[in-house]
Protein backbone atom coordinates (compact mmCIF):
# COMPACT_ATOMS: atom_id res chain seq x y z
CA UNK A 1 0.00 0.00 0.00
CA UNK A 2 2.69 2.07 1.10
CA UNK A 3 5.28 1.48 -2.26
CA UNK A 4 1.84 1.86 -4.24
CA UNK A 5 1.15 5.41 -3.06
CA UNK A 6 5.19 6.68 -3.52
CA UNK A 7 5.07 5.49 -7.09
CA UNK A 8 1.84 7.29 -7.23
CA UNK A 9 3.43 10.62 -5.76
CA UNK A 10 6.79 9.84 -8.38
CA UNK A 11 4.70 9.47 -10.96
CA UNK A 12 2.50 13.07 -10.28
CA UNK A 13 5.76 14.90 -9.41
CA UNK A 14 7.44 13.40 -12.82
CA UNK A 15 4.14 14.59 -14.58
CA UNK A 16 3.96 18.41 -12.91
CA UNK A 17 7.20 18.67 -13.98
CA UNK A 18 6.98 18.91 -17.64
CA UNK A 19 4.58 21.78 -17.25
CA UNK A 20 5.80 25.45 -17.37
CA UNK A 21 2.64 25.68 -15.27
CA UNK A 22 -0.39 24.80 -13.47
CA UNK A 23 -3.20 26.34 -12.25
CA UNK A 24 -5.90 24.51 -10.22
CA UNK A 25 -9.73 25.66 -9.02
CA UNK A 26 -8.65 29.25 -10.00
CA UNK A 27 -12.18 31.52 -9.53
CA UNK A 28 -11.77 35.54 -9.77
CA UNK A 29 -14.24 38.03 -8.89
CA UNK A 30 -14.52 41.80 -8.95
CA UNK A 31 -16.32 43.23 -6.14
CA UNK A 32 -19.28 40.19 -6.06
CA UNK A 33 -19.31 39.50 -9.78
CA UNK A 34 -17.53 36.26 -11.03
CA UNK A 35 -15.09 36.61 -13.53
CA UNK A 36 -13.42 33.24 -13.66
CA UNK A 37 -14.99 30.54 -12.16
CA UNK A 38 -13.25 26.83 -11.18
CA UNK A 39 -10.38 27.29 -14.13
CA UNK A 40 -7.98 24.43 -14.33
CA UNK A 41 -5.10 24.95 -16.61
CA UNK A 42 -2.03 23.07 -17.68
CA UNK A 43 0.72 24.59 -20.04
CA UNK A 44 3.02 21.64 -21.20
CA UNK A 45 6.55 22.85 -21.52
CA UNK A 46 7.94 24.17 -24.89
CA UNK A 47 4.62 25.38 -26.65
CA UNK A 48 2.67 28.43 -27.50
CA UNK A 49 -0.58 28.67 -25.64
CA UNK A 50 -3.34 31.00 -27.29
CA UNK A 51 -5.76 31.65 -24.54
CA UNK A 52 -8.88 32.95 -26.87
CA UNK A 53 -12.38 34.22 -26.08
CA UNK A 54 -14.67 36.89 -26.65
CA UNK A 55 -14.32 40.35 -24.86
CA UNK A 56 -15.13 40.24 -21.35
CA UNK A 57 -14.39 36.48 -21.16
CA UNK A 58 -11.47 37.26 -18.57
CA UNK A 59 -8.30 36.11 -20.64
CA UNK A 60 -6.38 39.33 -19.02
CA UNK A 61 -7.72 38.29 -15.77
CA UNK A 62 -6.89 34.72 -15.74
CA UNK A 63 -3.17 35.78 -16.56
CA UNK A 64 -2.79 38.23 -13.91
CA UNK A 65 -4.39 36.42 -11.53
CA UNK A 66 -1.74 33.77 -12.35
CA UNK A 67 0.99 36.04 -12.14
CA UNK A 68 -0.90 37.61 -8.42
CA UNK A 69 -1.36 40.76 -10.01
CA UNK A 70 -5.41 40.13 -9.02
CA UNK A 71 -6.14 38.31 -6.17
CA UNK A 72 -7.79 35.22 -6.93
CA UNK A 73 -11.09 34.41 -4.56
CA UNK A 74 -10.29 30.89 -4.82
CA UNK A 75 -7.09 28.61 -6.45
CA UNK A 76 -3.43 28.23 -7.13
CA UNK A 77 -0.76 28.01 -9.56
CA UNK A 78 2.19 26.70 -9.63
CA UNK A 79 4.95 27.26 -12.16
CA UNK A 80 7.49 24.52 -13.04
CA UNK A 81 6.07 22.68 -9.65
CA UNK A 82 6.50 25.98 -7.58
CA UNK A 83 4.84 28.77 -6.18
CA UNK A 84 5.70 32.13 -8.12
CA UNK A 85 7.54 33.78 -5.45
CA UNK A 86 10.11 31.09 -5.65
CA UNK A 87 10.64 31.27 -9.57
CA UNK A 88 9.95 35.01 -10.35
CA UNK A 89 12.81 35.25 -12.60
CA UNK A 90 11.80 32.03 -14.57
CA UNK A 91 7.97 33.90 -15.40
CA UNK A 92 8.08 37.23 -17.91
CA UNK A 93 4.99 39.46 -18.56
CA UNK A 94 4.05 41.76 -20.90
CA UNK A 95 0.83 43.79 -20.81
CA UNK A 96 -1.54 45.36 -22.66
CA UNK A 97 0.47 48.21 -24.05
CA UNK A 98 -2.33 50.32 -23.22
CA UNK A 99 -1.79 49.78 -19.58
CA UNK A 100 0.90 52.40 -18.98
CA UNK A 101 1.18 55.94 -19.78
CA UNK A 102 3.18 56.85 -22.59
CA UNK A 103 3.49 60.15 -22.23
CA UNK A 104 5.97 59.10 -19.78
CA UNK A 105 9.07 60.86 -19.47
CA UNK A 106 11.48 58.01 -20.57
CA UNK A 107 13.14 56.45 -23.24
CA UNK A 108 12.94 53.11 -24.98
CA UNK A 109 16.38 51.84 -24.24
CA UNK A 110 15.39 52.79 -20.27
CA UNK A 111 12.26 50.88 -20.64
CA UNK A 112 13.77 47.99 -22.19
CA UNK A 113 16.32 48.23 -19.31
CA UNK A 114 13.33 47.87 -16.80
CA UNK A 115 13.58 44.19 -18.06
CA UNK A 116 16.64 43.62 -15.38
CA UNK A 117 15.26 44.78 -12.13
CA UNK A 118 13.47 41.97 -11.03
CA UNK A 119 16.62 40.26 -11.13
CA UNK A 120 18.90 42.74 -9.68
CA UNK A 121 16.50 43.36 -6.81
CA UNK A 122 15.74 46.13 -4.44
CA UNK A 123 18.27 48.93 -4.30
CA UNK A 124 20.94 47.34 -7.12
CA UNK A 125 21.58 49.68 -10.14
CA UNK A 126 21.50 48.48 -13.61
CA UNK A 127 25.05 48.38 -14.86
CA UNK A 128 27.19 47.84 -17.63
CA UNK A 129 26.18 44.09 -18.38
CA UNK A 130 22.24 44.86 -17.94
CA UNK A 131 22.68 47.55 -20.57
CA UNK A 132 24.55 45.61 -22.93
CA UNK A 133 21.53 42.81 -22.42
CA UNK A 134 18.95 45.38 -22.72
CA UNK A 135 20.48 46.51 -26.27
CA UNK A 136 20.62 42.44 -27.18
CA UNK A 137 17.13 42.37 -26.84
CA UNK A 138 16.65 45.48 -28.57
CA UNK A 139 18.06 44.35 -31.65
CA UNK A 140 16.26 40.95 -31.41
CA UNK A 141 13.13 42.73 -31.53
CA UNK A 142 14.34 45.36 -34.11
CA UNK A 143 14.02 48.27 -32.21
CA UNK A 144 17.64 48.83 -31.85
CA UNK A 145 17.69 52.28 -33.72
CA UNK A 146 14.64 53.41 -31.60
CA UNK A 147 16.92 53.17 -28.28
CA UNK A 148 16.97 56.92 -27.47
CA UNK A 149 13.76 57.94 -28.66
CA UNK A 150 10.85 59.02 -25.97
CA UNK A 151 8.39 56.56 -25.77
CA UNK A 152 5.78 58.65 -27.16
CA UNK A 153 6.91 59.35 -30.19
CA UNK A 154 6.68 55.04 -31.22
CA UNK A 155 3.96 53.82 -33.54
CA UNK A 156 1.65 51.22 -31.77
CA UNK A 157 3.55 48.22 -33.37
CA UNK A 158 6.50 49.59 -32.11
CA UNK A 159 5.11 50.18 -28.55
CA UNK A 160 4.37 46.29 -28.60
CA UNK A 161 8.04 45.52 -29.96
CA UNK A 162 9.12 47.15 -26.82
CA UNK A 163 7.83 45.49 -24.11
CA UNK A 164 8.53 42.45 -26.35
CA UNK A 165 12.15 43.80 -25.72
CA UNK A 166 11.40 44.31 -21.96
CA UNK A 167 10.42 40.65 -21.25
CA UNK A 168 13.28 38.97 -23.08
CA UNK A 169 15.51 40.93 -21.44
CA UNK A 170 14.26 39.00 -18.08
CA UNK A 171 15.30 35.85 -20.35
CA UNK A 172 12.30 34.14 -18.28
CA UNK A 173 11.30 30.20 -19.40
CA UNK A 174 7.45 31.43 -19.65
CA UNK A 175 6.27 34.29 -21.17
CA UNK A 176 2.77 35.55 -20.83
CA UNK A 177 2.02 38.10 -23.21
CA UNK A 178 -1.68 39.93 -23.23
CA UNK A 179 -2.53 41.27 -26.99
CA UNK A 180 1.04 41.36 -28.27
CA UNK A 181 -0.81 41.67 -31.59
CA UNK A 182 -3.28 44.79 -30.80
CA UNK A 183 -2.90 47.54 -32.94
CA UNK A 184 0.27 46.37 -34.72
CA UNK A 185 1.29 47.14 -38.03
CA UNK A 186 2.26 44.30 -40.61
CA UNK A 187 6.20 45.04 -39.61
CA UNK A 188 5.91 45.05 -36.29
CA UNK A 189 3.42 41.58 -36.68
CA UNK A 190 6.55 39.83 -38.28
CA UNK A 191 8.53 40.82 -36.14
CA UNK A 192 6.83 39.74 -33.06
CA UNK A 193 5.93 36.22 -34.93
CA UNK A 194 10.09 36.01 -35.25
CA UNK A 195 10.62 36.32 -31.72
CA UNK A 196 7.69 33.70 -30.66
CA UNK A 197 9.09 30.97 -32.95
CA UNK A 198 12.80 31.48 -31.75
CA UNK A 199 11.51 31.47 -28.59
CA UNK A 200 9.73 28.02 -29.36
CA UNK A 201 13.01 26.85 -31.32
CA UNK A 202 14.87 27.90 -27.87
CA UNK A 203 12.22 25.67 -25.80
CA UNK A 204 10.76 28.02 -23.78
CA UNK A 205 6.79 28.52 -23.63
CA UNK A 206 4.87 31.28 -24.08
CA UNK A 207 0.97 32.05 -23.11
CA UNK A 208 -0.40 34.69 -25.27
CA UNK A 209 -3.63 36.19 -25.37
CA UNK A 210 -5.22 36.36 -28.73
CA UNK A 211 -7.97 38.01 -30.29
CA UNK A 212 -7.83 36.70 -33.89
CA UNK A 213 -9.41 33.49 -34.77
CA UNK A 214 -7.85 33.66 -38.56
CA UNK A 215 -4.58 33.13 -37.02
CA UNK A 216 -4.92 31.10 -34.31
CA UNK A 217 -3.32 27.90 -36.07
CA UNK A 218 -0.87 30.02 -36.96
CA UNK A 219 0.89 31.10 -33.96
CA UNK A 220 -0.71 28.60 -31.79
CA UNK A 221 0.47 25.06 -31.28
CA UNK A 222 -1.73 24.67 -28.11
CA UNK A 223 -5.50 26.65 -27.32
CA UNK A 224 -7.17 27.35 -24.06
CA UNK A 225 -10.40 28.29 -25.43
CA UNK A 226 -11.90 30.65 -22.35
CA UNK A 227 -15.07 32.15 -21.36
CA UNK A 228 -15.45 32.87 -17.64
CA UNK A 229 -14.64 28.62 -17.46
CA UNK A 230 -12.48 26.97 -19.94
CA UNK A 231 -14.78 25.47 -22.56
CA UNK A 232 -11.36 23.58 -24.26
CA UNK A 233 -7.76 23.29 -23.70
CA UNK A 234 -4.95 21.44 -25.65
CA UNK A 235 -3.45 20.35 -28.38
CA UNK A 236 -4.78 23.02 -31.19
CA UNK A 237 -6.28 19.69 -33.24
CA UNK A 238 -7.98 18.82 -30.45
CA UNK A 239 -8.97 21.84 -28.19
CA UNK A 240 -9.41 24.37 -31.21
CA UNK A 241 -12.82 22.89 -33.01
CA UNK A 242 -15.83 24.17 -34.04
CA UNK A 243 -17.89 22.86 -31.38
CA UNK A 244 -15.98 24.46 -28.79
CA UNK A 245 -15.83 27.92 -31.03
CA UNK A 246 -19.49 27.88 -31.27
CA UNK A 247 -19.87 26.98 -27.17
CA UNK A 248 -17.33 30.07 -26.37
CA UNK A 249 -18.76 32.43 -28.40
CA UNK A 250 -22.11 31.45 -27.93
CA UNK A 251 -23.29 31.11 -31.75
CA UNK A 252 -25.78 29.12 -33.37
CA UNK A 253 -24.33 27.16 -36.28
CA UNK A 254 -26.34 29.25 -39.28
CA UNK A 255 -24.39 32.89 -38.34
CA UNK A 256 -21.92 32.06 -40.69
CA UNK A 257 -19.50 33.21 -38.35
CA UNK A 258 -18.08 29.53 -38.44
CA UNK A 259 -18.06 29.29 -41.84
CA UNK A 260 -15.39 31.84 -42.23
CA UNK A 261 -13.16 29.53 -40.09
CA UNK A 262 -13.72 26.91 -42.48
CA UNK A 263 -9.87 25.94 -41.78
CA UNK A 264 -10.93 24.47 -38.27
CA UNK A 265 -11.29 20.98 -37.95
CA UNK B 1 19.98 97.34 -0.97
CA UNK B 2 23.06 96.03 -2.67
CA UNK B 3 23.40 91.90 -2.98
CA UNK B 4 25.83 92.65 -0.03
CA UNK B 5 23.71 93.91 2.34
CA UNK B 6 21.19 91.85 1.56
CA UNK B 7 23.10 88.61 2.82
CA UNK B 8 24.14 90.55 5.69
CA UNK B 9 21.19 90.37 6.95
CA UNK B 10 20.18 87.23 9.24
CA UNK B 11 16.58 87.03 8.71
CA UNK B 12 17.29 87.81 4.35
CA UNK B 13 19.59 84.56 4.26
CA UNK B 14 16.83 82.48 6.16
CA UNK B 15 14.20 83.88 4.42
CA UNK B 16 16.08 82.94 1.07
CA UNK B 17 17.98 79.91 2.17
CA UNK B 18 14.47 78.18 3.34
CA UNK B 19 12.46 79.00 0.47
CA UNK B 20 15.55 78.03 -2.14
CA UNK B 21 15.50 74.34 0.59
CA UNK B 22 11.39 73.75 0.47
CA UNK B 23 11.19 74.57 -3.53
CA UNK B 24 14.18 72.32 -4.42
CA UNK B 25 12.53 69.24 -2.46
CA UNK B 26 9.03 70.25 -3.17
CA UNK B 27 10.27 70.39 -6.71
CA UNK B 28 12.13 67.20 -7.09
CA UNK B 29 9.55 65.19 -5.32
CA UNK B 30 7.01 66.85 -6.67
CA UNK B 31 7.47 64.91 -9.95
CA UNK B 32 6.54 61.53 -8.72
CA UNK B 33 2.97 62.73 -7.48
CA UNK B 34 2.70 64.45 -10.91
CA UNK B 35 3.74 61.26 -12.96
CA UNK B 36 1.56 59.46 -11.17
CA UNK B 37 -1.48 62.05 -11.92
CA UNK B 38 -2.17 62.23 -7.61
CA UNK B 39 -0.58 66.16 -8.16
CA UNK B 40 -3.56 66.95 -5.58
CA UNK B 41 -2.34 64.65 -3.00
CA UNK B 42 -0.14 67.40 -2.01
CA UNK B 43 -2.84 69.55 -1.60
CA UNK B 44 -4.23 67.06 1.02
CA UNK B 45 -0.90 66.65 2.72
CA UNK B 46 -0.53 70.00 3.51
CA UNK B 47 -4.34 70.81 4.70
CA UNK B 48 -3.99 67.69 6.96
CA UNK B 49 -1.05 68.91 7.89
CA UNK B 50 -2.23 71.86 9.84
CA UNK B 51 -4.30 69.40 12.68
CA UNK B 52 -1.38 67.19 12.74
CA UNK B 53 1.09 70.14 13.29
CA UNK B 54 -1.72 71.46 16.63
CA UNK B 55 -2.09 68.14 17.80
CA UNK B 56 1.85 68.05 17.86
CA UNK B 57 1.55 71.01 19.58
CA UNK B 58 -0.65 70.23 22.28
CA UNK B 59 0.91 66.93 22.69
CA UNK B 60 4.25 68.58 23.64
CA UNK B 61 2.68 70.95 25.67
CA UNK B 62 0.86 68.79 28.26
CA UNK B 63 3.98 66.46 28.00
CA UNK B 64 6.72 68.56 28.39
CA UNK B 65 4.76 71.57 29.44
CA UNK B 66 6.98 73.38 26.57
CA UNK B 67 8.82 72.79 23.33
CA UNK B 68 5.77 73.02 21.29
CA UNK B 69 7.25 75.39 18.40
CA UNK B 70 10.17 72.92 18.18
CA UNK B 71 10.12 72.29 13.88
CA UNK B 72 10.74 68.81 14.44
CA UNK B 73 8.11 68.25 16.63
CA UNK B 74 5.58 70.06 14.56
CA UNK B 75 7.05 68.70 11.29
CA UNK B 76 6.56 64.51 13.08
CA UNK B 77 2.98 65.68 13.55
CA UNK B 78 2.16 67.23 10.25
CA UNK B 79 4.02 63.90 8.77
CA UNK B 80 1.87 61.65 10.58
CA UNK B 81 -1.34 63.57 10.08
CA UNK B 82 -0.47 63.55 5.93
CA UNK B 83 0.51 60.56 5.65
CA UNK B 84 -3.02 59.22 7.26
CA UNK B 85 -4.89 61.23 5.24
CA UNK B 86 -3.01 60.20 2.01
CA UNK B 87 -3.75 56.38 3.03
CA UNK B 88 -7.21 57.25 3.59
CA UNK B 89 -7.76 58.86 0.38
CA UNK B 90 -6.17 56.10 -1.72
CA UNK B 91 -8.06 53.40 0.49
CA UNK B 92 -11.27 55.00 0.19
CA UNK B 93 -11.07 55.62 -4.00
CA UNK B 94 -9.71 51.59 -4.28
CA UNK B 95 -12.53 50.16 -1.96
CA UNK B 96 -15.51 52.13 -3.19
CA UNK B 97 -16.85 53.55 -5.95
CA UNK B 98 -16.05 57.26 -5.13
CA UNK B 99 -13.56 58.58 -7.25
CA UNK B 100 -9.65 59.69 -6.29
CA UNK B 101 -10.79 63.45 -7.14
CA UNK B 102 -13.68 62.98 -4.66
CA UNK B 103 -11.49 60.76 -1.39
CA UNK B 104 -9.00 63.44 -1.95
CA UNK B 105 -11.38 66.65 -1.42
CA UNK B 106 -13.67 64.44 1.23
CA UNK B 107 -9.67 64.00 3.31
CA UNK B 108 -8.93 67.70 2.89
CA UNK B 109 -12.09 69.15 4.29
CA UNK B 110 -12.16 66.86 6.84
CA UNK B 111 -8.74 66.82 8.61
CA UNK B 112 -8.75 70.86 7.05
CA UNK B 113 -12.34 71.21 9.29
CA UNK B 114 -10.44 69.73 12.78
CA UNK B 115 -7.32 72.05 11.65
CA UNK B 116 -9.46 75.34 12.17
CA UNK B 117 -11.37 73.68 15.32
CA UNK B 118 -8.07 72.53 17.24
CA UNK B 119 -6.67 76.47 15.94
CA UNK B 120 -9.74 78.04 17.65
CA UNK B 121 -9.17 76.03 20.62
CA UNK B 122 -5.85 76.83 21.09
CA UNK B 123 -6.26 80.37 20.58
CA UNK B 124 -9.16 80.85 23.26
CA UNK B 125 -6.71 78.59 25.69
CA UNK B 126 -3.77 79.20 27.84
CA UNK B 127 -1.00 77.80 25.95
CA UNK B 128 2.86 78.65 26.87
CA UNK B 129 4.19 79.23 23.32
CA UNK B 130 1.38 79.42 21.26
CA UNK B 131 1.90 83.06 19.71
CA UNK B 132 2.42 82.80 15.35
CA UNK B 133 0.68 79.24 15.66
CA UNK B 134 -2.12 80.75 13.02
CA UNK B 135 0.91 81.52 10.68
CA UNK B 136 0.28 78.06 9.51
CA UNK B 137 -2.40 78.83 7.82
CA UNK B 138 -0.80 81.23 5.35
CA UNK B 139 2.97 80.98 6.16
CA UNK B 140 5.06 83.86 7.23
CA UNK B 141 8.71 83.33 5.93
CA UNK B 142 10.29 86.07 7.69
CA UNK B 143 9.71 83.66 10.78
CA UNK B 144 12.27 81.23 9.94
CA UNK B 145 14.54 80.58 12.41
CA UNK B 146 18.14 78.82 12.20
CA UNK B 147 17.24 75.57 13.66
CA UNK B 148 13.94 75.71 11.26
CA UNK B 149 15.71 75.90 8.61
CA UNK B 150 18.17 73.57 9.69
CA UNK B 151 15.56 70.90 10.33
CA UNK B 152 14.37 71.67 6.95
CA UNK B 153 17.51 70.91 5.18
CA UNK B 154 17.91 67.67 7.29
CA UNK B 155 14.32 66.42 6.72
CA UNK B 156 14.71 67.26 2.97
CA UNK B 157 17.69 65.32 2.68
CA UNK B 158 16.19 62.43 4.16
CA UNK B 159 13.58 62.49 1.85
CA UNK B 160 15.24 63.27 -1.56
CA UNK B 161 18.01 60.25 0.06
CA UNK B 162 15.26 58.08 -0.10
CA UNK B 163 14.40 58.94 -3.59
CA UNK B 164 17.99 58.55 -4.55
CA UNK B 165 18.09 55.50 -2.57
CA UNK B 166 14.91 53.50 -4.28
CA UNK B 167 14.72 55.42 -7.71
CA UNK B 168 14.48 52.47 -9.61
CA UNK B 169 12.02 51.07 -7.95
CA UNK B 170 10.17 54.40 -7.95
CA UNK B 171 10.45 54.96 -11.40
CA UNK B 172 9.17 51.53 -12.40
CA UNK B 173 6.39 51.10 -9.94
CA UNK B 174 5.46 54.65 -11.66
CA UNK B 175 5.79 53.85 -15.01
CA UNK B 176 4.48 50.42 -14.84
CA UNK B 177 2.98 48.99 -11.61
CA UNK B 178 2.23 45.90 -12.79
CA UNK B 179 5.31 44.85 -14.18
CA UNK B 180 6.80 46.29 -10.97
CA UNK B 181 4.58 43.70 -8.86
CA UNK B 182 5.31 40.92 -11.56
CA UNK B 183 8.92 41.87 -11.04
CA UNK B 184 8.46 41.08 -7.46
CA UNK B 185 9.07 44.39 -5.88
CA UNK B 186 5.98 44.93 -2.86
CA UNK B 187 3.19 47.94 -4.37
CA UNK B 188 2.97 48.42 -0.69
CA UNK B 189 6.33 49.21 0.18
CA UNK B 190 7.59 51.47 -2.93
CA UNK B 191 3.97 53.28 -2.32
CA UNK B 192 5.01 54.08 1.38
CA UNK B 193 7.91 55.01 0.73
CA UNK B 194 7.13 57.15 -2.15
CA UNK B 195 4.19 58.68 -0.30
CA UNK B 196 5.87 59.75 2.81
CA UNK B 197 8.54 61.29 0.72
CA UNK B 198 5.94 63.47 -1.07
CA UNK B 199 4.29 64.16 2.80
CA UNK B 200 7.98 65.17 3.57
CA UNK B 201 8.38 67.77 1.01
CA UNK B 202 5.15 69.12 1.34
CA UNK B 203 5.12 69.82 5.00
CA UNK B 204 8.41 70.87 5.20
CA UNK B 205 7.23 74.17 3.56
CA UNK B 206 3.78 74.75 5.60
CA UNK B 207 5.47 77.35 8.28
CA UNK B 208 6.47 79.46 5.38
CA UNK B 209 4.81 79.26 2.53
CA UNK B 210 1.43 78.43 4.39
CA UNK B 211 -0.52 75.39 3.69
CA UNK B 212 -3.31 76.96 1.42
CA UNK B 213 -0.15 77.84 -1.21
CA UNK B 214 1.82 74.93 -0.54
CA UNK B 215 0.16 72.69 -3.04
CA UNK B 216 1.94 75.10 -5.89
CA UNK B 217 5.74 74.13 -4.54
CA UNK B 218 4.86 70.38 -5.72
CA UNK B 219 2.56 70.97 -8.69
CA UNK B 220 4.46 73.83 -10.81
CA UNK B 221 7.97 72.46 -10.86
CA UNK B 222 7.08 69.71 -12.59
CA UNK B 223 4.42 70.45 -14.89
CA UNK B 224 7.06 73.28 -16.00
CA UNK B 225 9.75 70.84 -16.11
CA UNK B 226 7.78 68.21 -17.97
CA UNK B 227 7.39 70.52 -21.05
CA UNK B 228 11.67 70.37 -21.53
CA UNK B 229 12.73 67.16 -20.49
CA UNK B 230 12.23 63.36 -22.09
CA UNK B 231 14.06 61.55 -19.02
CA UNK B 232 12.85 60.86 -15.77
CA UNK B 233 16.15 61.73 -14.11
CA UNK B 234 16.05 65.43 -16.45
CA UNK B 235 12.57 65.75 -14.98
CA UNK B 236 13.04 65.62 -11.57
CA UNK B 237 16.56 67.76 -11.97
CA UNK B 238 15.05 70.47 -14.02
CA UNK B 239 11.95 70.75 -11.54
CA UNK B 240 14.04 70.88 -8.40
CA UNK B 241 15.60 73.75 -10.05
CA UNK B 242 12.74 75.08 -11.16
CA UNK B 243 11.36 74.68 -7.32
CA UNK B 244 15.10 76.36 -5.98
CA UNK B 245 14.85 79.12 -8.74
CA UNK B 246 11.38 80.34 -8.44
CA UNK B 247 11.30 80.19 -4.91
CA UNK B 248 14.60 81.94 -4.47
CA UNK B 249 13.61 85.01 -6.93
CA UNK B 250 10.19 85.45 -5.45
CA UNK B 251 11.77 85.43 -1.65
CA UNK B 252 14.18 88.19 -3.22
CA UNK B 253 11.08 90.54 -4.72
CA UNK B 254 9.41 89.85 -1.62
CA UNK B 255 12.60 91.87 0.13
CA UNK B 256 12.50 94.13 -2.27
CA UNK B 257 9.57 95.24 -2.37
CA UNK B 258 9.49 95.62 1.41
CA UNK B 259 5.79 94.90 2.66
CA UNK B 260 4.88 91.76 0.50
CA UNK B 261 4.63 88.38 1.53
CA UNK B 262 6.67 85.95 0.13
CA UNK B 263 4.93 82.39 -0.59
CA UNK B 264 2.75 84.73 -3.38
CA UNK B 265 5.19 86.34 -4.60
CA UNK B 266 6.99 82.25 -4.83
CA UNK B 267 4.00 80.74 -6.64
CA UNK B 268 3.47 83.54 -9.10
CA UNK B 269 7.06 83.33 -10.21
CA UNK B 270 6.81 79.69 -10.18
CA UNK B 271 3.67 80.24 -12.57
CA UNK B 272 5.71 82.47 -14.48
CA UNK B 273 8.18 79.83 -15.08
CA UNK B 274 5.07 77.44 -15.93
CA UNK B 275 4.12 79.77 -18.46
CA UNK B 276 6.79 80.29 -19.99
CA UNK B 277 7.78 76.64 -20.05
CA UNK B 278 4.25 76.26 -21.35
CA UNK B 279 4.80 78.84 -24.52
CA UNK B 280 8.17 78.29 -24.97
CA UNK B 281 9.58 74.55 -24.94
CA UNK B 282 10.93 73.18 -28.15
CA UNK B 283 8.60 70.14 -28.44
CA UNK B 284 5.76 70.68 -26.30
CA UNK B 285 4.90 74.25 -26.71
CA UNK B 286 1.40 75.46 -27.93
CA UNK B 287 2.85 78.19 -29.83
CA UNK B 288 5.75 76.52 -31.59
CA UNK B 289 2.87 73.26 -32.00
CA UNK B 290 0.49 76.34 -33.82
CA UNK B 291 3.07 77.50 -36.05
CA UNK B 292 5.08 74.56 -37.16
CA UNK B 293 2.16 72.82 -38.27
CA UNK B 294 1.01 76.17 -40.08
CA UNK B 295 4.22 76.22 -41.47
CA UNK B 296 4.06 72.27 -42.63
CA UNK B 297 0.44 72.78 -44.24
CA UNK B 298 1.90 76.03 -46.40
CA UNK B 299 4.78 74.04 -47.43
CA UNK B 300 2.16 70.76 -48.66
CA UNK B 301 0.18 73.06 -50.15
CA UNK B 302 3.07 74.44 -51.94
CA UNK B 303 3.74 71.36 -53.10
CA UNK B 304 0.70 70.31 -54.33
CA UNK B 305 -0.42 73.47 -56.31
CA UNK B 306 3.20 72.59 -58.17
CA UNK B 307 2.49 69.46 -58.69
CA UNK B 308 -0.76 70.29 -60.37
CA UNK B 309 0.81 72.84 -62.78
CA UNK B 310 3.12 70.78 -63.75
CA UNK B 311 0.84 68.42 -65.13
Amino acid sequence: MTIASTSHEDVLAQGQAEYACVTRNLSVAYRDELILRNVDLRVPRGVVMGVVGPNGAGKSTLIKAMLGLVKPLTGTTEFFGRPLAKVRQRVGYMPQSATVDWDFPTTVQDVVLMGTYGSLGWLRRPGKAERARAMAAMAQTGIADLASRQIGELSGGQRQRVFLARALVQSPDLFFMDEPFQGVDAKSQQAIVGVLHTLREQGKTVVIVHHDLMTVRDYCDHVTLLNRRVVASGPAADAFTKEAIRTTYDVTDDDGFLDSLAFVS
Amino acid sequence: MTVLEFFADHTYRMVLAGTVTIGFVAGALGSFAYLRKQSLISDVIAHAALPGTLVAFLAAVAVAGTGGRSMLVLITGAVLAGTIAVAFANHVARTSKVGIDTAMAVALTVFFGAGMLLLRIIANGEFPGKGGIQDYLFGNASVITTADFVTSLVVGMLALGLMVLFWKEFALRTFDPDQSTALGFRAGVIDTLMFTTIVIATVIGVKAVGLVLMVAFVVTPPAAARQWTRTLRGMVWLSAAFGAVGSGVGAWLSILLGTVPTGPLIVLTLFAIFLVSLLASPRRSIVVTVLSRRRARAALKRELTGEGANT
